[in-house]
């Protein structure tokens, strides 16, 4: 690549420089792991500190971006169904959730479903979702719990959410990894609307049936995480949505296209997340004095957020999640990390290390201890 | 103008920098306290509602839970109410009892069910209420089963 070539890399001693703040964040992080009795969980948080260092000093020393997050984001992705799995089957014997353990709210809190239980709740005071609003023994990922870290990480990171903290979607960019190059290389566009559409019709049907509609019927996580027990030709049918959804839009798809389509096509909480895309401070901008434009940029971008019309516009659609992916492949750096208020171009670097420090912090604390928790499970059972 | 926007756009860029490092220790846990401060319940679908009255037995104690309606014409939860035996532990090998749902004084159903096998028979006592056999999990509104030390029974209301 033209780009990379241009581009000196950062030296040693700068790299580690800019790396300490990270170093010394993700020792305060892991402090509590490192301190468990035993010495699974200490190798466990060793092991994820020194990956988490070791990637955000990449990112210092060669300036690119996509390539060392996408490493987090898809160990995150690959490692958070082992953990969550591992803790269902020890609990329960089973991933399926009986519906006793609904009625004693201890159905895991997810953040796909804020969408769904907001106007209820702001009409009703009711939430409707079978967990409780407070952690308790048995159920630690409490309503309160999870809104609250979904509150923080929007005003922290926004839709870089979705290529930094969403482990649903470090699955899918895992497999969208997998070929070197796209089978399927045409995608119609139009497909894109289809989250905000999803969105709108899970909102308003979740507040007419009072029940999570797209946990019930449609998502496909569901696959492999939780779903209600198979005790009907209905759950046996919503289990067939789960697991068709999950096959095609989050391994066959991603494979074929290596674009994230489960997150372009589908994820209402991707759109929902998109809204608060313009909130932040970062964004990527789209220098139209510099680009040619070669389309690059269009080819390499995940979620499908850059086309013609947003090469003009000179920034990407709201559906970016900021991954850096048409910035590090741009050959003329006409796409580039902007900080708003100043001029484009003008200080991309600033704004990159404004964004990467901001939301690596958030990866290292929410990611990295989902990370260090699986880990410290399979070495405890490797010992 | 153009410096004055810069400075802003720096200054919430260093914002986001401080949010992210407050948020495991202030933000995180202030949000939280918020939430759960703000009056929200679950939804009376999976608690069963508000309690009505305690009937007590002795060795256990029934909570009678007011009736959960639909509150829309396409919610495919039928109308039911909630009843639990507590604690599961004290209960005799057969229940037995005689229950007044609606709190007029009047008996409304005999519940009558074994513990171990978690199947019910609850005849109508004033035709009131319709007369159910029900086993395990039928649906959310016709229901019982042991939860934590608790059994709950859930009837479907016409």
């Amino acid at each position: 690549m033209a780009k990379q070539a241009a581009l000196a890399q950062r030296s040693i001693s700068r790299s580690l420089l800019l790396t300490l703040p990270i170093l010394l964040w993700s020792l305060l992080m892991f402090s509590r792991t490192m301190m468990q009795s035993g010495k699974a969980p200490k190798i466990a948080a060793l092991i994820t500190l020194a990956f988490g260092v070791v990637l955000f000093f990449q990112m210092m020393r060669t300036l690119e971006t996509h390539r060392w997050r996408r490493y987090f984001f898809v160990a995150l992705g690959f490692l958070f169904p082992i953990g969550f799995i591992w803790d269902l089957v020890s609990l329960r014997g089973t991933m399926s959730i009986p519906v006793e353990r609904m009625l004693s709210g201890d159905t895991p809190f997810c953040f796909m479903v804020i969408p769904m239980v907001i106007v209820p709740a702001a009409l009703t005071r009711s939430i409707i979702f079978p967990g409780s609003i407070l952690p308790t023994a048995s159920n630690p990922h409490a309503i309160a719990t999870m809104v609250a870290l979904w509150l923080a990480a929007t005003l922290i990171v926004g839709k870089a959410w979705c290529s930094y903290g969403c482990f649903f979607g470090g699955i899918e960019e895992g497999f969208s990894a997998v070929a070197k190059k796209p089978v399927i290389k045409k995608l119609d566009t139009r497909w894109r609307w289809m989250p905000w559409a999803v969105l709108a019709a899970i909102v308003l049907l979740s507040l007419a049936t009072f029940e999570p509609v797209y946990c019930t019927w449609i998502c496909p996580f569901k696959a492999i995480t939780e779903y209600p027990q198979v005790r009907s030709l209905e759950t046996a049918a919503q289990m067939g949505i789960f697991v068709t959804l999950f096959a095609g839009l989050v391994v066959v798809l991603p494979l074929l296209t290596k674009k994230r389509t489960q997150c372009s096509f589908l994820c209402p909480f991707g759109a929902f997340q998109s809204v608060f895309n313009r909130v932040g401070p970062i964004d990527v901008r789209i220098d139209t004095a510099h680009c040619v434009p070669c389309n690059i940029c269009e080819k390499n971008c995940p979620t499908l957020s850059i086309d013609n019309s947003a090469v003009k516009a000179g920034k990407p659609m709201m559906s970016c999640m900021k991954c850096g992916a048409c910035v590090d492949t741009c050959p003329r750096d006409a796409a580039v990390w902007h900080i708003k208020g100043t001029d484009v171009g003008s200080h991309s670097e600033r704004a990159r290390l404004f964004h990467l420090y901001a939301v690596w912090a958030f990866a290292v604390m929410f990611g990295g201890s989902i990370i260090a928790n699986t880990l410290t499970k399979l070495l405890a059972m490797v010992a | 103008m153009k410096k004055l926007r810069s400075i802003l756009g720096h200054t919430g860029a260093i914002l986001g920098l401080v949010l992210a490092v407050v948020s495991p220790f202030l933000l995180f846990g202030w949000f939280q306290h918020a939430i759960a401060s703000a009056g929200l319940r679950i939804d009376p679908e999976y608690t069963g509602g508000e309690i009505a009255r305690t009937i007590d037995r002795g060795a256990y104690r029934i909570a009678v839970y007011q009736p959960v309606w639909r509150r829309s014409p396409i919610q495919r939860i039928a109308p039911f109410v909630q009843l639990t035996w507590a604690p599961a532990a004290s209960l005799p090998e057969t229940v037995s009892d005689a229950v007044d749902l609606d709190g007029d004084g009047v008996a409304d159903i005999r519940v009558t069910f074994r513990p171990a096998a978690l199947a019910v028979d609850v005849a109508s006592l004033n035709g009131k209420y319709r007369s159910v056999h029900s086993q395990g999990v039928t649906s959310f509104s016709q229901l019982i089963a042991r939860v934590n030390e608790r059994i709950v029974l859930r009837l479907p209301l016409d």
